[in-house]
């Protein structure tokens, strides 16, 4: 579904990713952990090319994306991408914030955008809550709305970049639960994320990155248990204690 | 002068003399004192001799009219142009914003009087030959440098304007901006969708204020003569002894002046506060004045 070939990204002269590939099957949950800094981010990033990468390629059911005659925006809606920070549009209630990728990137008439919005809205839990503002929402209610507006697009994988790192930690159940869900039902999943508890029992696979590098992956048993590396065995440590 | 009132309760016998307090007082006295001035001379001298408006009502009009064709010349060029500015000075490209930062700087560092009056005296200079004779033949140089002199007005705004939306521009987060991109909009569906309407909200209460002052503004043009109200009615109160009026009529000249401008811009910020109103959206609400 989605695979990654040795990608290479400076920031200036900071090297961030170093050579990463990645190959990610249908319907599998990815989980990737590391310290910050480590590049996660910017991996998920890559993959959506929100960031281009600057040396690598990156396929996407077999097709390399990020070749010039490929549309950036083509390959986003193909994507979906959960933030950190939710980033949901401020003047749009949560109704309208899951309508506007259906309206103006698809061309979807507004009807139609509505009722496929509200069924979504209901899917993460939130039906009551379609006439507020992003303001009017708690933590977990903004994300879950996040979570619809990305689903909206019908992806065909979705990036989940720290969805719950800021939120209370009241909140933080509720938007696991809908995103536990979603990779039951399916979804190829890429979550960066440090909640261990959602990924022992979620991921299929968990990548330890450090320094720009996949230093260490495997099953969630052997990377929280029987880490491999010493890096591995220090981070690991440090998080679940 | 809610936080004057714990301070009476708790100490009551305390006179505490805050600034908003003596700030108020000053007020009242003021406003006392100008009532009082205003009822004497009124009573004397009415707003509402008809004498009065037989002979300065068509001027009165005249020069009303000039300053609403002023205010409607200046107030659209001004928006228009400090949007964009304002939209360019956040540009990527160092090939826009040095040249508005340039702009901006320029015309927010010159008195829009001393801009009138420069662009009144040389202002048609700048105009090529070429457009003079298209499309300026037949327009007196009177008129021409007139507008010249307006337009200076507007520039000098649209300075101010364009760090308005500026500051409405920057406060819409990048992270909506990158959301936006990741449903897979084109960077200009994203600033069209996203970016736009949230920059709108945001600059409505500061265009408000800038909008007041550049009506406001439009009396400097009474420096070059400009057949707006000022000047005109200048005009009339100079020839008040000579045509024989009662010199008391100045009062209820520029007393009319006065409610004039007090008109123009109550009605302009209180359209603007109307839309404020009817676009308000919970979490983007600006400091309002």
């Amino acid at each position: 579904m989605i695979r990654v070939e040795g990608i290479h990204k400076y920031f200036g002269t900071l090297h961030v990713l170093r050579g990463i590939s990645l190959d990610v099957e249908k319907g599998e949950a990815v989980v990737v952990i590391g310290p910050s800094g480590s590049g996660k981010s910017t991996l998920l990033r890559c993959i959506n090319l929100l960031v281009e990468p600057d040396e690598g390629r990156v396929f996407l059911e077999g097709t390399q994306v990020n070749r010039a005659d490929i549309r950036r925006e083509w390959v986003r809606q193909q994507v979906g991408m959960v933030f950190q920070s939710f980033n949901l549009f401020t003047h749009l209630t949560a109704l309208q914030n899951v309508m506007l990728g259906l309206t103006q990137v698809k061309g979807i008439s507004k009807d139609v955008a509505a009722t496929k919005a509200r069924q979504l809205l209901a899917r993460v839990g939130l039906a009551a809550k379609e006439h507020a503002y992003p303001a009017q929402l708690s933590g977990g209610q903004q994300q879950r709305v996040a979570i619809a507006r990305a689903l909206a697009m019908d992806p065909k994988a979705m990036l989940f970049d720290e969805p719950t790192s800021a939120l209370d930690p009241e909140y933080i159940r509720e938007v696991l639960d809908v995103m536990t869900a979603l990779a039951r039902e399916g979804m190829t999943m890429i979550v960066v994320t440090h909640e261990m508890g959602f990924a022992s029992s979620v991921a299929s696979r968990i990548l330890f990155m450090d320094t720009g590098m996949i230093i260490e992956e495997g099953t969630p048993d052997k990377i929280f248990h029987h880490p491999e590396h010493e890096r591995t065995r220090s981070f690991v440590d440090k998080i679940l204690r | 002068m809610d936080t004057a009132a714990p301070a009476r309760t708790e100490r009551p016998r305390a006179r505490l003399v805050t600034p908003t307090r003596a700030l108020r007082g000053a007020e009242i006295a003021a406003g006392a004192t100008l009532a009082i001035l205003f009822f004497q001379e009124f009573l004397q001298f009415s707003l509402f001799d008809p004498n009065l408006w037989l002979a300065y009502g068509p001027i009165f009009l005249g020069g009303l009219g000039g300053t609403v064709r002023f205010i409607l010349l200046v107030i659209p060029i001004s928006v228009i142009l400090g949007f964009f500015l304002g939209w360019a000075r956040i540009s990527r490209h160092r090939v826009l914003v040095w040249p508005v930062t340039m702009f901006v700087d320029f015309f927010r560092g010159m008195p829009p009087l001393v801009l009138v009056i420069f662009a009144f005296l040389f202002g048609d200079d700048l105009i090529p030959q070429a457009i003079k004779d298209r499309l300026l033949a037949g327009i007196p140089l009177r008129v021409v440098s007139v507008t010249a002199a307006a337009l200076a007005i507007a520039f000098h705004s649209a300075a101010y304007q364009a760090e308005i939306f500026r500051a409405g521009f920057q406060s819409v987060p990048m992270g909506q901006l990158e959301a936006a991109q990741a449903l897979g909009m084109k960077p200009w569906q994203a600033m069209r969708w996203v970016v736009l309407p949230q920059t709108f909200r945001l600059s409505l209460p500061p265009l408000g204020n800038e909008l007041a002052v550049v009506i406001k503004d439009t009396s400097l043009l009474a420096a070059v003569a400009g057949g707006e109200i000022v000047s005109r009615s200048q005009n009339f109160a100079g020839t008040l002894s000579i045509s024989g009026y009662p010199v008391e009529w100045l009062f209820a000249i520029w007393t009319a002046v006065a409610i004039s401008y007090f008109a123009a811009t109550f009605t302009v910020t209180r359209l603007l506060l109307v839309l404020e109103r009817r676009f308000h959206t919970p979490g983007l609400e600006a400091v309002s004045i």
